[in-house]
């Protein structure tokens, strides 16, 4: 008796061949997009290199010198900016950071003086940034710094013990550029390259932390409760209620907005008790732009009900959508910023982050809470995320007329 | 009222209803017989609007349902074969949903609610939740959400599917008290003492045609079926068939004492009886085989309804 039961709900699930293919597909997928989440494919080829932007106010040739030194590195390029459109791109997050050749650069490095020169970067992009900054100091250290310290060194001789033979200075500045001895290693750490969070300079810091764990997280669990949406007219489907609601007067589509409208309002419900609760909870700024906050929630609900009736759209049974909910939920997820922060990914990733309504998302709470933008400045991302509802609307609709009669059983 | 000419559905490769056609008049209980599988729920689904036919025509109060499909549905009502509705809602609930699909203004909706509720005798359980209610309490609900914008017309897909015999009964009045108020119905089902019951007229559908349409007597007239009287004797010696071959046609069951003769059960009865005493047969059992539509289905399809 038990092997007919086996049997039978084999042969049942074998016979719904999208929900084979997702229940094998799936699986797959996910292993692919973590392997490149973690740069675990592609990891001989080539990296792309950081691009930072540059200002020389200096505009001499020891600045010039740097500058070239550092563009000649395989990891970084350099772009040269002026110093207000250069912090503007940084502030927007278009620009990891920009490096700032102040006025007086050269006679420092003569003088032997601390080096006037500031690295204003995206504290949202913190990581990265700290990647860069290792390679930044390593090379302008194998160039200016020495220049630089031997300088301060020669002025300290002189002044206090004017009496050293030449050669033994000569031995010490050799040390310094063997590289290998005490001496070369604490020399490095002189050196310090003053380094300030743009977001810092103008508003109290946030916690970027908890911005990222409350975006990314918030979207995650929206796209879930929305997936529920689905559910339900699976079970209209099988309680016989949704080829009661097709005998009516109503439109084929007129019961997929309907599902959306409900869709939308308990997102936009959702993304509220979730700020509330990060502002009580944790003291998430909250009122800092709600004009900006309540519009990005609106538009970001749109987009993520945009993708629950997809799903009504396209499954035909609990399993298709069970399958296509995980699988489309964790993708979305994973590459547009809500598992893993994106700038701990590779830049192919970073790329591909923008199919994804979770990275509009997030990028949209960071401008409010980090960035601080102006709500003009917000437009784009919201304009991005409408786009992706109506996109995604248009296709549901057209899929949906499509497959209304097969879901009833004409 | 409805006028169906030619209508032919096929779904891939099956052909469900092959080029049928009939008329339905006004203030008829019109019964689509048939047994599962004979095209009747695909007929009902495009007459109803929702399934497109591949040939032929619909019409209904004159109006092609393919050319104006929501004018139609603002005249039909439809009792689905599935219990459609929502188990966690009340029944009020569920019926002023229901109605508000075709836009009744909310007093008026109540008014409906509060009538139908008496008709279906469900008045003291309108607050309850449909998960709490009996099978046969559903299908009252599963009706009363299908007449409460007042159509002209109710198709009713197998209404009694799994009720009690008085849940049934309960359903039969509301059927009869819905078609004394002027409402056409269109009643599917393969339960033929359904359709004696209630219709005035009746299409036999088997394989996606319709092979005999009419009200009862004429189907009768139609068919070959007879009426006949089947008699098994205590003893019976073959002189005594051979007298009674000499006045009816009889089909003898010798093994079994039994015969059968073909008549008028009502006229003959008497006689044959009397006939059976004058020579001295005495009677175990008596059997009358009326013509109903079970046996005019049988003769018309070599098969059973219920096959």
């Amino acid at each position: 008796m038990i092997l007919t039961i086996f049997k039978k709900d084999i042969k049942l699930f074998f016979s719904d061949k999208r929900a084979v293919l997702l229940t094998f597909l799936m699986p797959i997928l996910l292993i692919s997009l973590f392997a490149f989440a973690f740069g675990g494919v592609g990891g001989n080829s080539k990296a792309k290199p950081i691009q930072l932007l540059v200002v020389d106010i200096d505009d001499s040739s020891g600045s010039k010198s740097v500058i070239a030194g550092l563009d000649s590195l395989s990891g970084l390029t350099l772009i040269p900016k002026e110093i207000e459109e250069a912090i503007g791109l940084v502030r927007k997050g278009k620009h990891v950071g920009v490096l700032i050749f102040e006025k007086g650069f050269q006679d420092s490095i003569i003088a032997g003086n601390s080096l006037p020169m500031e690295l204003k970067y995206d504290a949202a992009r913190e990581i990265e940034m700290g990647m860069l900054q290792s390679v930044l100091m390593q090379k302008l250290m194998s160039t200016v710094g020495k220049k630089s310290i031997k300088a301060k060194m020669s002025r300290y001789f002189d002044e206090n013990f004017s009496g050293i033979p030449s050669s033994i200075r000569e031995k010490i500045f050799n040390d310094m550029d063997s590289g290998n001895s005490n001496m070369s290693s604490s020399m490095n750490d002189s050196l310090s390259l003053k380094m300030t969070s743009i977001i810092k300079e103008v508003t109290k810091k946030g916690n970027l932390g908890l911005i990222q764990a409350v975006a990314g997280t918030a979207i995650m669990m929206l796209l879930f409760s929305i997936a529920t949406i689905g559910g339900g007219l699976i079970d209209e489907k099988e309680s016989g209620t949704l080829k009661r609601l097709l005998y009516s007067p109503l439109k084929p589509t007129d019961i997929l907005f309907g599902k959306m409208g409900a869709a939308l309002v308990l997102a936009i419900l959702q993304l509220l008790v979730m700020f509330l609760f990060s502002w009580l909870v944790f003291g998430l700024p909250i009122f800092k732009d709600i004009t900006a906050l309540l519009l990005m929630i609106l538009t970001t609900a749109f987009a993520v009900s945009s993708f629950g009736i997809f799903l009504v759209a396209i499954a035909k049974s609990r399993q298709q959508l069970q399958g296509l909910s995980t699988i489309i939920i964790l993708t979305m997820s994973a590459i547009g910023g809500s598992m893993i922060p994106l700038f701990v990914m590779p830049t192919i990733m970073q790329k591909i982050a923008v199919v994804s309504v979770n990275y509009w998302g997030i990028q949209g709470f960071y401008d409010i809470f980090w960035r601080n933008l102006s709500l003009i400045d917000m437009l784009p991302k919201m304009g991005i995320l409408i786009g992706i509802g109506l996109v995604m609307t248009i296709i549901s609709v057209k899929l949906f007329k499509k497959n209304v009669l097969k879901l009833v059983d004409v | 009222m409805i006028q169906v000419n030619n209508l032919s559905k096929s779904f891939d490769s099956i052909q469900a209803v092959k080029e049928i056609s009939f008329s339905i008049n006004k203030g008829e209980v019109f019964g689509l017989l048939g047994p599962n599988g004979a095209g009747k729920s695909t007929t009902i689904n495009m007459m109803s609007t929702i399934l497109k036919s591949d040939v032929g025509e619909i019409h209904i109060n004159g109006i092609d349902i393919k050319q104006s499909p929501n004018i139609c549905k603002q005249l039909i009502g439809v009792v689905p074969q599935e219990i459609s509705l929502y188990d966690d809602f009340t029944a009020y609930d569920n019926l002023m949903f229901w109605g508000s699909l075709y836009k009744i203004p909310a007093k008026e909706l109540k008014k409906k609610i509060s009538d139908i509720l008496e008709l279906i005798g469900l008045s003291d359980r309108k607050n309850d939740l449909i998960k709490t209610y009996s099978g046969g309490m559903k299908r009252r609900i599963n009706i009363a959400a299908a007449i409460l914008h007042k159509p002209e017309i109710i198709f009713m897909d197998e209404p009694t599917v799994g009720v009690d015999p008085q849940s049934r009964n309960k359903i039969f009045e509301i059927i009869e008290t819905l078609n004394q108020q002027g409402i056409t119905i269109i009643y599917t089902t393969h339960y033929m003492e359904e359709v004696e019951r209630l219709c005035n007229r009746i299409a036999i559908m088997d394989s996606g045609r319709i092979i005999a349409q009419g009200s009862q007597a004429e189907l009768l007239q139609q068919s070959n079926a007879k009426e006949a009287i089947v008699i098994t004797f205590q003893t019976v010696s073959e002189t005594q068939i051979m007298q009674l071959q000499n006045k009816f046609e009889l089909e003898i069951n010798q093994e079994e004492q039994k015969v059968t003769i073909g008549c008028d059960v009502n006229k003959d009865l008497s006689n044959i009886i009397s006939v059976c005493n004058n020579n001295n047969l005495k009677i175990e059992d008596i059997e009358l085989k009326k013509v109903n539509l079970e046996a005019i289905f049988l003769n018309l399809t070599g098969k059973h309804l219920r096959d």
